[in-house]
This record gives C-alpha cells, sequence and structure tokens, in this order.
C-alpha cells in the first residue's frame, strides 16, 4: 500500500487548528485520499500546538458518517500528535461513534413516524 | 438618557443582573443619546467590559450616541488600560502593570486574529505565576472552545472578548458573549421543548448532548471545560437569555434572571496558581485510535 502523508500545519496554514472551516477542508482533502484504492494516508500533526474539539469533530469524527472504524484503522494513520492531543482524539472519536450510533435511531425513528402518517 | 450603575459590578449573578437590566433599558432606543453615569462605581471587573461592550456596540447599531462618563481616576486608568474606553472616545493607555488582557470585538471569521491576540495578550504575559505548559496549553484549549462554539452556535457577527487577571487573588477571568443565536433557543428548536434558560444550559453541559444534526458530531466541548475546571478549582459562568448556570470548583449553581439577555455569556475564571499534574487518564493505543 502507498504511502501518502498529508501534513496537517501545510494543509491548515498555522499551528492553531481551531476553526471549523479548517476542519472541513482537512476532512475533504482526507475523503479525496480515502477514494483512492491501496493508499494509507498518514496525518501528520508536526507543528500543530493547539487543537479543539470543534476541528477534529469536523475533521475526523465527520469521517464516521462515511466510513467505520476498520476501514479508517487500514488507512488512515496518525503521526506526530502529543500524547495529551491523541487523548483529545480518542474523545471526539469515541463521541462521533456513539453520535452516529444515536442518529441511525433518531434517523429511523422519523422515517417511522413519517411512515405512520 | 442617562443611566447609573450602582457601587459594585462583580462577576457573579448580581453583576450579571445589572448588566441585563442595562441591556433592557437601552434596547429600544434609537438615534439617542445615551449617558452612562460611573459616578457611583468604585469596582467594575474590567474582564466585564466584554458584556458592557456588546450593549453598547448592539446601542451604537441602533445609531444611538454613546458617552461614559465620571469615572473615578483608577476606573478610567483601569478601562483605558484595556482599550475598553477606547471604542467609546476614550483613549488606549499603554498597560505598564500587565494585568489586563484587552477587550476586543472580532468577527466570526476572525479565528486566527483571535489565535495571535491570545498569544500576545495571554499566553506570553511574564507576570502571571509560573504556570506549566500543560496548564497554559488548558487554558488557552478552553477559551477557544468557547469562542468556537460562538461561532459555530451562535450564528451572530461579533464576539466580544476581555479578560483581567487578578494577582491578588490569583485568579484570571476571561469573558466571551455573543449576541447570537442563545443556547436556551437552540435548545428548544433541537427538543421541540420550552425549558427556562437555567434548564437549558443544564441540558447543554451534559456530555454527548447537542444541538447539532449533521454530519459534524459535537457534545464535547463543554465537558472538557468542566472537567479541567474542576481540576484546576476555577470557575465557569454561562447567561443565556434569563437562564443562568455556574460551576465552581466541582458545585454547581443555577438561577433565572427576572430579564433577558439577548445572547450568550461565558466567563472563565481560571485558578493560575495551580501546580498539579495533569495525567492522562489512559495511555492511547495509537495503532487502534480509529
Amino acid at each position: 500500500m502507498k504511502k501518502i502523508k498529508i501534513n496537517v500545519f501545510e494543509q491548515i496554514a498555522g499551528s492553531a487548528a481551531v476553526s471549523s472551516e479548517d476542519g472541513e477542508e482537512l476532512f475533504n482533502k482526507i475523503v479525496k485520499g480515502l477514494e483512492e484504492k491501496d493508499v494509507l494516508l498518514i496525518l501528520d500533526w508536526t507543528n500543530i500546538t493547539l487543537i479543539t474539539s470543534t476541528f477534529l469533530n469536523t475533521s475526523i469524527g465527520q469521517l464516521y458518517s462515511r466510513y467505520d472504524s476498520s476501514f479508517l484503522r487500514e488507512r488512515l494513520k496518525i503521526e506526530n500528535l502529543t500524547k495529551e492531543d491523541m487523548e483529545l482524539l480518542k474523545r471526539v472519536i469515541e463521541r462521533a461513534k456513539e453520535y452516529f450510533k444515536n442518529k441511525e435511531k433518531i434517523d429511523s425513528s422519523i422515517k417511522e413516524t413519517l411512515g405512520d402518517e | 438618557m442617562q443611566f447609573e450603575f450602582p457601587n459594585s459590578i462583580k462577576s457573579d449573578f448580581d453583576g450579571y443582573e445589572i448588566l441585563i437590566d442595562f441591556y433592557n433599558k437601552t434596547s429600544n432606543l434609537k438615534f439617542d443619546s445615551i449617558v452612562l453615569n460611573f459616578n457611583n462605581v468604585e469596582w467594575f471587573e474590567a474582564n466585564l467590559t466584554a458584556v458592557l461592550g456588546s450593549i453598547l456596540s448592539n446601542a451604537q447599531n441602533n445609531f444611538n450616541d454613546i458617552k461614559i462618563e465620571n469615572l473615578l481616576d483608577k476606573l478610567n486608568f483601569l478601562l483605558s488600560r484595556n482599550h475598553f474606553l477606547s471604542h467609546f472616545g476614550g483613549l488606549k493607555i499603554q498597560d505598564f502593570y500587565d494585568t489586563t488582557i484587552k477587550y476586543r470585538k472580532f468577527k466570526v471569521n476572525e479565528e486566527k486574529l483571535f489565535k495571535g491576540y491570545l498569544d500576545y495578550e495571554l499566553l506570553s504575559r511574564q507576570v502571571l505565576p509560573q504556570m506549566s505548559d500543560l496548564l497554559k496549553k488548558k487554558i488557552n484549549e478552553s477559551i477557544f472552545e468557547i469562542f468556537s462554539n460562538a461561532v459555530i452556535h451562535g450564528r451572530c457577527q461579533n464576539i466580544f472578548t476581555c479578560g483581567q487577571y487578578y494577582p491578588t487573588q490569583n485568579r484570571l477571568d476571561f469573558t466571551i458573549v455573543d449576541l447570537g443565536k442563545t443556547i436556551k433557543t437552540n435548545v428548544n428548536d433541537y427538543l421541540k421543548n420550552s425549558l427556562s434558560g437555567s434548564d437549558a444550559i443544564k441540558w447543554a453541559i451534559i456530555e454527548g448532548h447537542t444541538t447539532k444534526q449533521g454530519s459534524i458530531p459535537g457534545g464535547l466541548g463543554l465537558s472538557l471545560i468542566r472537567e479541567f475546571i474542576s481540576k484546576n478549582q476555577g470557575k465557569i459562568q454561562i447567561v443565556s437569555e434569563d437562564g443562568y448556570w455556574e460551576q465552581k470548583k466541582e458545585e454547581e449553581t443555577v438561577n433565572n434572571f427576572y430579564q433577558t439577555f439577548p445572547g450568550t455569556i461565558v466567563n472563565l475564571e481560571f485558578n493560575v496558581a495551580d501546580t498539579s499534574h495533569y495525567y492522562l487518564s489512559s495511555e492511547v493505543d495509537e495503532e487502534n485510535i480509529f
């Protein structure tokens, strides 16, 4: 599998990974990369000094709206994220999985309700 | 029209109530003259200029002429040092005491400018006690989470911020205000309910609760701040319309105002003398993070 590095610092043009706009751009870049077969994307967080849950929700959490854990484990790797930020990312991922699990339930209950009418 | 403030305005329920009352008395004025007489005021916590600034900015949008008068010398000096008065005809002076974090009005797309402001105004401060890099990072992240919340949920034009370091109390207060869509409105729209302001805030602060409905998850930012504030022995206060919620260390308080504020106020109070070690709760397995 070909390894391709995405440098987050370069992608967002700065050390602060905070805005949802920047998160959305990174999300789109990841999605584009994942469309290519036999490519392992490596997200390199070197020189990123500030990260918010907002940015991670948009860039990484949103991936769970399209892909499942096993696919992402196979095709996406994280590099050079500090231990503290890695813990934040873990929280964001757990939350995202929960969010989409609940969303499916909510969406299906809405469909059922509409179907009843 | 002339308005007077009482002797002391602090970052507490009573202080916010005074400012909300001022908003309600001025919100319908147009092409008028608003004179804010500080004659009686001996104490005004400088971080609250973020709230006062949002109200006066709204009044200026309604073509009112604003005058701030009769400030005691020490207050005039403080509000000139934090550049608040310069927005309303006063002067900017250099803060040799180095305790103010300037009053600023940001546009919602100015997150990078906000980052520069925090780096300069907060993180590079020599006057603050020696803080670990991790503590500084946590303070910075908490402030950014609130700023981002205002951008995403408030859908407003401007965000007003101001901070103040209180050296004798080893505390740093940072206040963020927006006049956009409130927590109360967002929560009630989402739940199709009519919760009071304080009940809506109580719902919103629970981990996993989010009013987002699209493909971007949420419901984590406020939990992260609450966990940190609790360890740091600090305080977080949230005002949304008529609702008030506060967490001081680990203790929560709720209340409702008689009148309504048309936006959200968040005040974060950090204990800057915190020497705790912020251990990680668990080691993360990078290989299996997804």
